[in-house]
């Protein structure tokens, strides 16, 4: 071990980068993080920081959720999220059958994970007063959190033991069995294991991993009240959304976040390109239409800022974390999708926990197991032999 | 598309005299301006009932301007108090006001003209406290000095013309605080166009006729309320000494009015005038034309326009007035007080920046500092905080790509804009 430059080496340091690199850190591995910009330059930094088991598709996704919410509460308790958590409450609306029935869905699946989440109002959106008249039903929930991305990043890398290097772009690996040699445009560094969680730049590192850039459209208010709204204000939709392909979503899937400056983020479209400087009227409107036959306070508001940030999907809708196939020196963690925030605490333990050599947890163990890159392992050879 | 108009930013002189070539060309356009009336800052119109105050070469100039708009009407539409919310990647303009519409031009000018800069220094943002531009403006639209104890302080030639102006209308100031020597440097200045030496000179004799002291390598370094004065601090080659007055107008030059629109892949995008380079009245009229033409031989497919020689000698001109008003006074940004306001918007303080830790990343500035994250996008403040954050950077730090919306817009104005394409 001694002549490796660092125990472990992550690229990429975004929320599960930084995540997984903590977890080492305070087992004592000398863990070094390369980024090609800096912390949280890229979906982590766009994104709203959500820390929602509700919005989780059912099966592995939702109960990998509700296990690293509980483990994100402990991390803010006593750790290094300390400040960087809030609870909050989260409201999801809808209207018509589709939405109807994915709300339906919502509880049933809530009521399964017996979890933290826990629905406490369901009802006439009248029960919260400022809704939109053309509103058929709001569900409120308890327990779900907000985390913003780039100070959970910060929080993490700043553990003793961990080497930042950036900016410096990732050109590709080599590994052998005695080591993995990490290639950057001036030096090369050496380690016992590799990490990539490169985000959507992936699969420029590994090709033939099926990461798909998707992008989304957001945008963000002029200040107002503080606490006008107690919690992010969901679509249905989007619980739609996130199950099936955007087409067959019956209205828009918007999500109104309010900040702590009073200001609101409100997003997003999901488009499949990447792209981040596609912004244009016409989705904008769409989402804001919505959001204000939801809100009809955001009227007057002003649109001081629209982007778009660029996630990485997978074909099949789950990340992809483990070992890569035939080499148990390099691991990806990769493909969350707009969950990462979510789930970083737990993947970040766990990946942690995989690196050292040692079994899952046994809640989650099985769960995991379906996010393994084994999966995609003929594609994998595929691109390799090519 | 071939049919759509052509979209200009901006009704002053740099916007209108692209109108006129684009017109003369047979080509459409719409002109956009959120002020009442057309003008710009240059030729900013008075009051309905109110006389101007505009010199006669200047109301000459404009009613040049005008006739020529009047005589290719059928082809330029002006719309006031219409906003400019951006154009987005498709290449579609959101205006919003008056003339509110999603609107899809063949192209786009933009024509914004110049911002003033205005070096932060303590209780720079106190009620009393404004630019100097903001001043005139007022002046030019009222045809009434400000009350009371005028101060005027920062650097370049407008602090000259305010102040001639508010001792023309009844009202001089009780001094005018320059950090550059203009004075010094009687060589540089002969090279200058004569127009603009004997507008200087007519300056000058009005500020000494009123008896009005020029205090020239003088710096105003911070401002304190006292009841309902200001007391001005000003740091001098002898010394520091302190004024009481009602209000100060602060100006420390001008910079292009820069959006942040970013490039449209759709339409081609063109800036004009003093939003492209700030270099005054009579490059945005020669800059207007020439850029008008340009654009028309690049939409019909004609041999492109000749090269802009009135542009280039005004270039060469505000070069030798930057020599001339050359000043150190931004020793004075790094040792203010800690609470001095950078950013407006987020009322974001020295202390905050400070509180980063050294080197901060661009991103850190925004999302850690939130310097720049704003209703201008960092317009105003950027300058300021790139060159605090990292004193010897080169060039200048930016804080964020040039990011959308151009000006911020009511979700209101959005959701309901009639299409119009």
């Amino acid at each position: 071990m001694q002549n490796y430059d660092h125990d472990v080496i992550i690229a990429g340091a975004g929320i599960v980068g930084a995540a997984i690199a903590y977890h080492l850190a305070i087992a004592g591995l000398r863990v070094a993080v390369v980024d090609a910009t800096g912390p949280a330059a890229a979906a982590s930094g766009a994104s709203d920081g959500a820390v929602s088991v509700a919005s989780k598709k059912p099966g592995p996704m939702a109960r990998l959720a509700n296990a690293s919410l509980l483990y994100t509460r402990d991390l803010a308790a006593t750790g290094p999220l300390a400040g960087g958590f809030a609870s909050r409450p989260a409201h999801i609306f809808g209207t018509g059958g589709a939405e109807i029935a994915a709300m339906d869905a919502l509880i049933e699946k809530l009521a399964a994970l017996a979890g933290p989440v826990r629905v406490v109002g369901d009802g006439p959106a009248s029960r919260l007063p400022g809704m939109g008249a053309g509103i058929e039903r709001l569900v409120t929930l308890d327990g779900e959190g907000h985390m913003p991305g780039h100070k959970a990043v910060r929080a993490y890398l700043a553990t003793p033991g961990i080497t930042p290097i950036w900016p410096a772009p990732v050109l590709g690996f080599d590994s052998d069995d005695r080591s993995v040699t990490l290639r950057l445009a001036d030096r090369s560094l050496r380690a016992g294991r590799l990490v990539l969680a490169l985000g959507v730049s992936t699969a420029a590192v590994l090709p033939g991993l099926p990461i798909l850039p998707r992008s989304g459209q957001l945008l963000i208010t002029d200040r107002g009240p503080p606490n006008e709204l107690s919690g992010a204000l969901t679509a249905a939709a989007y619980l739609v959304a996130k199950t099936v392909d955007a087409p067959t979503v019956p209205l828009s899937p918007v999500v109104l976040d309010p900040l702590a400056t009073g200001q609101y983020l409100i997003g997003s479209s999901r488009e499949n390109h990447g792209d981040p400087g596609t912004v244009d009227f016409a989705t904008l409107r769409s989402i804001l239409t919505r959001a204000v036959s939801v809100w009809p306070a955001l009227r007057q508001r002003r649109v001081i800022r629209a982007f778009a940030g660029v996630r990485a999907a997978v074909s099949d809708g789950l990340p992809i974390v483990g070992p890569i196939a035939g080499d148990n020196r390099v691991f990806v963690a990769t493909g969350f999708e707009g969950d990462g925030i979510c789930l970083s605490a737990l993947i970040g333990r766990e990946v942690a926990l995989m690196l050292r050599g040692l079994a899952p947890e046994a809640g989650v163990a099985a769960d995991l197991a379906r996010l393994s890159p084994s999966r995609f392992a003929p594609a994998l050879l595929a691109a390799g032999a090519a | 598309m071939a049919d759509a108009a052509v979209l200009i930013v901006g009704a002053g002189l740099a916007g209108l005299s692209a109108a006129i070539s684009l017109a003369k060309a047979g080509i459409s356009v719409r002109v956009v301006d959120r002020a009442p009336r057309p003008g710009g800052a240059i030729h900013r119109q008075p009051l309905p009932g109110v006389r101007s105050i505009a010199s006669p070469a200047q109301m000459r100039r404009w009613a040049g301007v005008m006739a020529q708009v009047e005589r290719h009407r059928a082809r330029i539409e002006i719309l006031c108090e219409t906003g400019f919310g951006g154009l987005d990647y498709h290449g579609v303009a959101l205006l919003t006001g008056k003339g509110v519409a999603l609107f899809h031009p063949r192209a786009l000018v933009l024509a914004t003209g110049a911002r003033e800069r205005v070096q932060p220094r303590a209780g720079w943002t106190l009620p009393g406290v404004t630019t100097a531009g903001a001043l005139q403006s007022g002046m030019k639209t009222t045809a009434e000095a400000p009350k009371g104890r005028i101060l005027l302080a920062g650097s370049g030639p407008l602090l000259l013309a305010v102040g001639a102006e508010l001792a023309r209308l009844g009202s001089p100031p009780v001094a005018v605080v320059e950090a550059g020597r203009p004075f010094s440097h009687p060589v540089t200045a002969m090279r200058l166009p004569w127009s603009y030496l004997t507008e200087a000179a007519l300056y000058l004799a009005r500020l000494r006729a009123a008896g009005v002291p020029v205090l020239t390598g003088h710096h105003l370094t911070g401002i304190t309320a006292e009841g309902q004065e200001l007391l001005a601090q000003i740091e001098g080659p002898k010394g520091s000494r302190s004024l009481r007055v009602d209000r100060i107008g602060l100006h420390d030059g001008i910079a292009p009015n820069d959006l942040g629109v970013p490039d449209c892949p759709s339409i081609p995008v063109v800036r004009l005038g003093d939003c492209r380079e700030a270099l005054g009245a009579r490059a945005a009229l020669a800059d207007g034309l020439a850029g008008g033409e340009r654009l028309a031989a690049l939409l019909l497919g004609s041999p492109p326009a000749l090269a802009t020689p009135k542009v280039d000698r005004e270039r060469v001109a505000q070069g030798d007035l930057a020599q001339i008003y050359a000043h150190d006074g931004l020793k004075y940004l790094a040792t203010q007080p800690a609470e001095t306001v950078l950013c407006r918007c987020e009322n974001r303080s020295l202390a905050d920046l400070r509180a980063l830790g050294p080197d901060p990343t661009p991103r850190q500035l925004r999302l850690d500092g939130r310097f720049a994250m704003g209703a201008c996008q960092g317009r105003f403040c950027a300058e300021w905080v790139g060159r605090l954050a990292v004193p010897d950077h080169a060039p200048l730090m930016r804080i964020g790509a040039d990011r959308w919306p151009a000006q911020p817009f009511t979700i209101a104005d959005l959701v309901d804009a009639p299409e119009d394409v």
